[in-house]
């Protein structure tokens, strides 16, 4: 755990206390899980299948609310509020980007979430060009999203989130189905999205997204937080990560195969691992 | 959700042995048979008997709670709200008003909502103990074509994978702040739009693939096809039908040639 002895500073935008849920079928998909997300910061969750991430992130706006336990957003109460009142705050993008897609341009798409919050026409309009700015889908403005390929439908889906200007922006496995191109252009769209001040929330099990991008990650497995670390020490323990059914990017993996050598097991990029074998040569 | 969708649950009791299509056969009958009976106590009788099958089906209690809620609350609301609407008949046990309750209408509402009871019930056996594959199968031995028989079978595999679609759909608009139960009339028609246009693209799209896995499985290639698993009635099979068919001539001959009140 990373100490955090600022523990009421205004930073700290999310906040679950032995959060736990309990679908109607029964599965306990949340056994307690306490979490602090702080402004600014690019979190990773990560875990198999069904170990709880997506049950997880659907707390964070109010989708589910706990069956045990407390969730705060801003410091406020999340049970105390509607899902379209966190929405403000907190963006949810679903990972299929078709079940949210419905209207005739990308710009209507895009302006629907602003609107919903209860926005003015103009306010409406600046949000949601900025959105699609950012997005990189001026060309597109016009046409209609559903007729898009699928890395354009989800850049759509991202805009028409990010257009409600939220605070924190979680992000279902966004790079499902893209190629390496798409995918490396997404990720920096979100990167900068980071560095301008939104709060990043990523649910991924592809591990080298995590190494690349994010800065602190939450390891899930069983409903519960088994590592919560920054991203370097996330890769040092491989037995863990194997047990919570994840793969570190091979250069990580390699990286452990050469630790008898000396390399260090927590490299995370090629340029590191090169970085590393160089210096070994001069010494 | 989707617990509503599919019943059914894999055991091994005589009635998941039982042929399908005798089971459609015990389905009818007996429902023909509720008809049949007009007195209260005899229709109790026939509605225990149902019931004493669903327990012999090993039905989870879930499932079985879940599905007799309903019946339940159809039973009672026929039983309150028919003498409202049948005044015939005397004594007169109360008055409300304008309204006359009498003991016959009131046994009248009790009759007929064992027997709709009985009706909604017997129909629980069915799907609790057959999986709708194999009734697929009966009704296509029975003489279904078997395209019709296909897209039965396809619709009730997709009804919970539909289900789970929509709510996910809603889960991501309302993500985007969407309120579907606020606004007026025209607002909230125009919500559920949003709602709407996803699921037929994701409906049409899930079409599409459908054709083209059933054309890549060599669908339709032969007129005559075969079957991998074929349903043939065993004695045990003509004992229960035998058994059933009886359980309806009896009483319907007591009644109509013998002239019993029952």
């Amino acid at each position: 755990m990373i100490p955090r002895p600022d523990a009421d500073s205004e930073d700290r935008v999310i906040f679950l206390r032995d959060a736990k849920f309990t679908y109607e079928s029964g599965v306990e998909a949340l056994k307690g899980v306490t979490l602090v997300i702080d402004k600014g910061e690019y979190l990773a969750v990560v875990g198999g299948n069904g170990s709880g991430k997506t049950t997880l992130a659907k707390h964070l706006n109010g989708l589910l609310r706990p069956t045990g336990g407390q969730v705060l957003v801003m410091g406020v109460q999340a049970s105390t509020r509607t899902v379209a009142e966190l929405a403000r705050v907190v963006g949810y993008v679903f990972q299929n980007p078709d079940h949210q897609l419905f209207c005739r341009t990308v710009h209507d798409e895009v302006s629907f979430g602003p609107a919903n919050i209860g926005l003015d026409g103009p306010e409406v309009k600046r949000r949601a060009d900025r959105a699609i700015a950012v997005m990189n889908l001026s060309d597109i403005r016009d046409r209609p999203p559903l007729s898009l390929t699928l890395g354009l439908r989800r850049r759509v889906s991202i805009a028409s989130v990010i257009a409600m200007e939220p605070q924190v922006l979680v992000l279902d496995e966004p790079t499902t189905g893209l190629d390496a191109r798409e995918a490396d252009e997404l990720m920096a769209i979100i990167r900068r999205l980071n560095d301008e001040g939104t709060t990043i929330v990523l649910i991924t099990h592809e591990m080298k997204l995590v190494a690349e991008h994010a800065n602190r990650v939450v390891v899930m497995m069983d409903g519960k937080v088994v590592l919560d670390s920054d991203t370097r020490g996330a890769f040092s323990d491989l037995g863990l990560l194997r047990r919570s059914k994840l793969l570190p990017p091979p250069v990580t993996q390699l990286a452990h195969r050469l630790s008898q050598i000396g390399v260090s097991k927590d490299i995370l990029t090629p340029q590191e691992l090169v970085f590393e074998l160089t210096r070994g040569d001069d010494q | 959700m989707t617990g509503f969708l599919d019943l059914y649950s894999e055991k091994d009791t005589f009635l998941h042995r039982l042929d399908p299509r005798v089971k459609l056969l015990a389905v009818a009958l007996i429902s023909v048979l509720a008809f049949i009976l007009t007195e209260l106590l005899y229709l109790v009788v026939l509605l225990c008997f149902i019931l004493l099958l669903l327990v012999l089906a090993r039905s989870s209690y879930g499932k079985a709670f879940f599905a007799l809620k309903f019946v339940v609350r159809f039973m009672i609301l026929i039983t309150l709200l028919w003498p409202l609407f049948d005044r015939s008949g005397t004594p007169v046990l109360f008055s409300i008003g304008p309204l006359d309750i009498t003991e016959p209408a009131v046994w009248r509402g009790a009759t007929s909502a064992v027997r709709v009871g009985c009706f909604a019930t017997v129909w629980y056996i069915l799907m609790f103990t057959t999986s709708q594959r194999d009734l697929v199968r009966a009704l296509v031995k029975l003489g279904l074509r078997f395209d019709y028989g296909l897209a039965l079978a396809i619709s009730f595999r997709f009804i919970p994978t539909f289900g789970l679609t929509i709510e996910s759909i809603k889960d991501a608009q309302r993500a985007r702040a969407l309120e579907l139960d606020k606004g007026s009339i025209l607002r909230r028609s125009r919500n559920y739009v949003s709602i709407l246009v996803p699921t037929i693209v994701y409906a049409l799209r899930t079409a599409d693939t459908l054709a083209l896995t059933l054309q890549s499985r060599a669908y339709g290639a032969f007129s005559n096809r075969t079957y991998l698993r074929e349903i043939r009635m065993r004695a045990s099979d003509y004992v229960a039908m035998t058994v059933v068919v009886l359980i309806l001539l009896l009483p319907a001959l007591a009644k109509y040639i013998y002239g019993v009140q029952i």
